[in-house]
């Protein structure tokens, strides 16, 4: 009977070994190694200890700074448009009797296409004088901006652009989260005389608030790692004016620009304790709101 | 009566009035791509855009694509895309079916624990491990090479907390005849669940394949030989280079990279979204 029991175990660990390897090599092995690297001068091959240096350093750093306002900058913006812009266009959708099936469609194009190819489809639409935005803002008789051009808007192009990608995906899953909501209490208030609107806003919106909550978690995670639009826009500096400069352009830049492993997996650390307390932020106000 | 008249008409009017401002909303998005084709069908389009912008060219050519076409890069680029996909894809599915499975059904020492640190590698980005990777795949000699991006699929933790959800709604009722009748675990994995997992798998297929495709960061940093560059690889360079870059050439390379993908995802859009939303259903 024993041995029947450790054979069965055994092989329970062997479904679990492809993924449990991976995970030694690709995530266990490299997050120690990062750490440890981080308190070296590195450049691949020679190392020299550095203690904390790393670390002050790219606290000190005026570089790193202006990637962290820019990441947060853009992230900021990117979120505040997007998350209720894709909610308000899913919520008509949800409401449509007809198309329903072609809007969900056109909106979520853009969400499958490679971020890279659609930022050089942009550096064209951002052209300030002969790109389709401004275009299209003058035909209408609203302001048009440099955008790309110049340091003090480029970062609203790459706002633009990150919005129009991400669009789909809020929309799509505001959609699922909506029909899940219960037809009853749409009913039920009805009933009480609510028109659509008063439901939208008393029964819809409160409904939706872990649905929120994920954008905002998942938003942030994924706008704090932003590097790959800003790097074919704004290249590895972050033209112009290192305006596109992020948190993770500086990783890039430091460590396969410039070879300094230290400093490079210092900043992944400290990129990676931001991530983590804005998680831990998020999860505890979502369940403080659950409990609600 | 005469209510019931108003509201029907009040009512289409709102439809109509819906359908309009999405369908200004979706021309937006759809702006861009619709542009993009109709510059890289330009044959006057050099260096600018043809201005103002307008949707039908003025001179249609293929000339931009016989460039495209002639060099060859571009589908060169879409062979490796593929193949990574394809190795990629791979492994996600074997791993995470297995995996999840084991955390579904299993009965053994330690699983909490072992679940829960497949969350925990949920939480840290991919960012941390750049470098280590870079550094231990350089010393045993794998850059520039397909298996630093292919290998790490072996862990897909996304994957792991599907299919586990998927196995968990699978009766147990469906072990226990074959238990009974002295079945071994992997027996039973393979002839009874395995073949259950049509849906899950295709979701698995669909999102992995997506990542795969439109992943960026470390395939550039991995691949530095031009004949082994991904179809993202091989645009960034394009767009990145120095010199003289033509607008139609940019549009035509852009458009051939994306509508194929578009065009696939009309065929599949309904499995594709499914999977998506699925995605997030599961808040935490």
């Amino acid at each position: 009977m024993k041995k029947k029991s450790k054979n069965t175990q055994l092989v329970w660990y062997l479904f679990l070994l492809p993924s449990f390897l991976g995970l030694a090599l690709f995530m266990a092995y490299p997050v120690m190694e990062s750490f440890r690297l981080s308190f070296f001068r590195s450049n691949g091959t020679i190392e020299k200890w550095a203690g904390i240096d790393n670390y002050i350093y790219v606290f000190k750093n005026a570089g790193f700074w202006q990637a962290v306002r820019n990441t947060f900058y853009i992230g900021f913006f990117q979120l505040l448009i997007s998350i209720p812009l894709g909610f308000i266009i899913a919520s008509i959708i949800n409401q449509m009797k007809w198309f329903k099936n072609f809007f969900k469609v056109i909106f979520f194009i853009p969400y499958v296409t490679s971020i890279v190819a659609a930022a050089m489809v942009f550096l064209y639409v951002l052209h300030p004088d002969m790109g389709l935005l401004n275009t299209l803002l003058s035909s209408l008789g609203l302001p048009t901006s440099t955008w790309l051009a110049d340091s003090t808007t480029a970062r609203w192009g790459v706002i633009i652009l990150s919005v129009w990608h991400q669009l789909g995906f809020i929309i799509i899953i505001s959609l699922a989260n909506l029909q899940a909501i219960p037809n009853d209490i749409y009913e039920s208030s009805s009933i009480d005389g609510a028109n659509r609107f008063k439901q939208w806003w008393f029964i819809t919106i409160p409904n939706m608030t872990g649905t929120f909550a994920f954008f905002v978690v998942m938003g942030w995670i994924g706008a704090l790692k932003r590097f790959s639009e800003t790097y074919i826009l704004g290249g590895l500096q972050g033209s112009p004016g290192r305006s596109l400069y992020t948190i993770v352009g500086f990783i890039y830049e430091r460590g396969f620009g410039g070879n300094e492993f230290g400093v490079a997996s210092a900043a992944a650390y400290i990129l990676f304790a931001i991530i983590l307390i804005f998680t831990i932020f998020n999860l505890k106000i979502s369940k403080m709101n659950k409990a609600n | 009566m005469k209510k019931n008249g108003s509201n029907k008409s009040k009512k289409l009017t709102i439809e109509i009035i819906k359908v309009v401002v999405l369908f200004c909303f979706g021309l937006i998005m759809m702006g861009p791509f619709i542009w993009m084709v109709s510059v890289s069908f330009e044959r006057m389009a050099n260096i600018q855009p043809p201005f103002p912008p307008r949707l039908f060219p003025k001179e249609f050519s293929f000339f931009n694509y016989e460039i495209i076409l002639e060099n060859g890069s571009l589908l060169k680029a879409y062979f490796n895309s593929f193949v990574v996909a394809l190795g990629s894809v791979a492994l996600n599915i074997f791993s995470a079916l297995l995996a999840g499975y084991a955390f579904s059904k299993g009965v053994f020492k330690g699983k909490k624990l072992l679940f829960v640190i497949i969350l925990a590698t949920m939480m840290i980005p991919g960012e941390i491990t750049l470098i280590p990777m870079y550094m231990m795949f350089n010393k045993v000699g794998l850059l520039n090479t397909f298996y630093p991006i292919i290998f790490p699929s072996l862990l897909f933790g996304f994957g792991i907390i599907l299919t586990k959800q998927y196995f968990d709604k699978l009766p147990n009722s469906l072990r226990e005849a074959a238990q009974i009748d002295g079945a071994s675990e992997v027996r039973i994995f393979t002839k009874i669940f395995l073949p259950l997992t049509g849906p899950i798998s295709a979701t698995l297929i669909i999102l992995s394949f997506m990542r795969s495709w439109n992943s960026f960061i470390w395939p550039m940093i991995v691949l530095s030989d031009q004949k082994l560059q991904t179809v993202p690889i091989y645009l960034a360079s394009f767009s990145m280079e120095d010199g003289t870059r033509y607008a139609g050439l940019t549009m035509g390379l852009a458009t051939a990279s994306i509508l194929p993908v578009i065009i696939v995802f009309l065929f599949l859009q309904k499995y594709i979204i499914q999977s998506v939303a699925l995605s997030g259903l599961k808040g935490e």
